[in-house]
């Protein structure tokens, strides 16, 4: 999986350049609006990741200069602006979706890999981890051919995991990616701890080997080799 | 009061005066020039008959004319001026009643002395007076009749042009341009001019306001993204230090609460901005609704029961402020609401409340809705939630009221201003 990384702070650009390529994609970074148009005309990717300000020009020229070439990548829009206009302004040019900044790569790399499933859904809706296989496309999940009956939440988490594997997540991560950032959340996370719980004992129970660890109770982490 | 009114009541008025003032003093000009008129035929009378006797020492024989007559009478005192008098008396030539001028004087033929009274009617000259004193006061009447239809039409036509700007300028928001059209009296042409310059300058203050807000908003949330980043990426470090961890979490949960910050902050100042300005009917029944849904949960693990009751007609509203208000009220019940607490929705025709167990007594009414208001200092939150709940409704021409009853806190927002 090909991405293209759009942003002028060199150091969020790294980051995210490491943290992906650590999930396993092949990054290419760029920094300017020439730069992001000259890669964008030459090689296609599965994915840009895009900011909307960005020195030469504005990253919503570029989403328009790619739409009318029809090019068929997915496109995230990672912007500062939490502005609604721009938001609908980014989604009606024909962006996949729209992350405001600041977030965290979890949830980045999550939000990529739903893009990802959604453009190639026939050859990948089957993701294998270890002892579980999870159709994306019925979002069911099964262990040593048994199907385990998980509850939406649970199901979300999962994905969550599977995805920012051997990756430690925190509670904040976890509840933003389970329940958005606008909810007011209890002092305490306990309720996470619940679902981790009930995910972890549904997938023992079905012979999984338990592969989430809490690290000092402040976070996870899925074990996958 | 409108300016025609005041305008016209001034004027109608200073005219009835004038008018008044004026006809006064037409009516006793007319009356000393006619009476002078009446004297000056009188003392012909008197010369002539001085003269006749001056020349014949003898009273001439009278002929008295219809309107006209002479008394003779014998005095024993000579007066040595001649006089003029009114007087009502019996005409005897017309036979009746009438006034009259007169003029008494005294003069001596043959060794007598004689009063001689000349005497004209005056009726003439009072049918003249009332005739002209008539047509004055028709020809004011009409005048001031003219007058103020004119005024009335003219008035309202000209005033025609400064109520479209008027309606212009009630229908102008900060950042679209004030459309006036080009006027060819010289005031209002002025006036719209003004008011042009006017919503440039506010436009453009408009415009840099909102390009600064949103350069600070990228310039803050950039580094504040870069703090994120390098925290995750050290997260992967922490694995084997509990400390490290913790110290993480803790510079983590700071980000989080700063940008979090910054959002409400700049959502507040696009608030006071005005910048939303698309609107849209909203079930706010739905809203709810779905925001209680993606809450169940939380509500749950905290054992608090929430109830939905009423019907509530859809509003014309902001779709994403309709959101965020819901969604702050909610999340500070959910947050202030004790564990195993109550919040009720209740939503009328034109209110909704959200009402929720209290901890402690009242909030401070005053101060509830200020920015950074929390009854708990350590809380954690932003203390900027119900001052965004404020703004919006101000912005969105409702209001929100805090109550404190039966022990819940009751936050009340009221449709009845909105249409």
């Amino acid at each position: 999986m090909k991405l293209l990384i759009v942003e002028d702070e060199s150091s969020l650009n790294q980051g995210m350049t490491e943290f992906l390529s650590a999930s396993g994609y092949i990054c290419e970074s760029v920094g300017n609006y020439r730069d992001a148009l000259e890669k964008i005309d030459l090689f296609s990717y599965d994915c840009i990741i895009l900011d909307i300000m960005l020195p030469g020009g504005s990253g919503l020229a570029l989403l328009k200069h790619l739409k009318n070439d029809r090019k068929e990548d997915g496109v995230i829009i990672i912007s500062a602006k939490d502005a609604v206009e721009d938001r609908v302004l980014g989604i009606d040019l024909g962006a996949d979706d729209y992350l405001t900044k600041p977030f965290h790569f979890s949830e980045l790399a999550a939000r990529i890999a739903a893009i990802l499933r959604r453009r190639n859904f026939k050859g990948q809706s089957i993701i294998n981890a270890g002892d579980m296989q999870i159709d994306t496309s019925g979002m069911t999940v099964t262990v040593q051919g048994d199907t385990v009956e998980l509850t939406q939440k649970e199901y979300q988490l999962l994905l969550f995991f599977v995805i920012n594997k051997n990756k430690v997540l925190t509670k904040n991560a976890i509840a933003q990616h389970l329940w958005g950032d606008d909810m007011g959340f209890p002092d305490s996370y306990d309720f996470i701890y619940a679902h981790i719980k009930n995910l972890r004992k549904k997938l023992t129970a079905a012979g999984c080997t338990d592969y989430i660890r809490s690290i000092y109770g402040q976070g996870y982490k899925m074990q996958l080799a | 009061m409108k300016l025609f009114a005041k305008y016209n009541r001034v004027n109608i008025a200073a005219t009835i005066c004038v008018f008044i003032i004026g006809s006064t003093g037409f009516y006793f000009v007319l009356q000393y020039v006619l009476t002078r008129q009446l004297d000056e035929t009188l003392r012909v009378e008197q010369q002539e008959i001085t003269a006749f006797v001056k020349q014949r020492d003898t009273l001439p024989v009278i002929e008295n004319a219809k309107d006209q007559w002479i008394e003779v009478r014998p005095v024993a005192e000579m007066t040595k001026k001649a006089s003029f008098r009114n007087a009502n008396i019996y005409n005897p030539q017309e036979q009746e009643e009438e006034t009259v001028r007169q003029l008494v004087f005294t003069i001596k033929a043959a060794g007598k002395q004689y009063e001689i009274i000349v005497s004209k009617s005056a009726t003439e000259t009072e049918y003249l007076l009332k005739l002209i004193i008539g047509i004055a006061v028709m020809m004011i009447a009409l005048v001031l009749v003219f007058n103020y239809i004119i005024n009335r039409t003219l008035i309202r036509r000209i005033w025609q042009p400064f109520y479209r700007t008027i309606d212009a300028i009630k229908g102008y928001h900060a950042g679209e341009s004030l459309q006036l059209p080009q006027e060819k009296i010289d005031e209002l042409r002025l006036l719209n001019q003004s008011l042009h310059q006017m919503s440039e300058q506010i436009n453009q203050d408009y415009q840099t306001l909102k390009t600064f807000t949103e350069n600070a908003s990228h310039e803050m949330q950039t580094p504040l993204s870069v703090i994120r980043s390098k925290t995750e990426a050290l997260f992967q470090y922490a694995e084997r230090d509990e400390k490290l961890m913790q110290h993480l979490l803790t510079v983590e949960d700071a980000t989080q609460k700063l940008a979090r910050l910054h959002h409400s902050l700049l959502l507040l100042t696009k608030l006071k901005n005005r910048q939303f300005s698309t609107t849209d009917l909203i079930d706010f029944k739905e809203v709810i609704q779905k925001k209680i849904r993606e809450r169940q949960e939380l509500f749950e693990s905290k054992k608090i029961t929430v109830s939905l009751n009423g019907d509530i007609t859809e509003k014309i509203f902001h779709p994403h402020l309709a959101d965020i208000i819901v969604s702050n009220l909610l999340s500070n019940a959910l947050r202030y609401t004790p564990a195993g607490g109550s919040i009720n929705i209740l939503q009328e025709e034109k209110a909704i409340s959200f009402q929720n167990t209290a901890v402690n007594g009242s909030l401070d009414v005053t101060r509830i809705f200020h920015r950074f208001y929390k009854a708990d200092q350590s809380a954690e939150g932003t203390g900027l939630g119900l001052a965004i709940v404020d703004e919006i409704c101000s912005a969105s021409g409702c209001k929100v009221v805090y109550r404190f009853h039966d022990l819940k806190h009751i936050f009340t927002i009221d449709f009845n201003m909105l249409t």
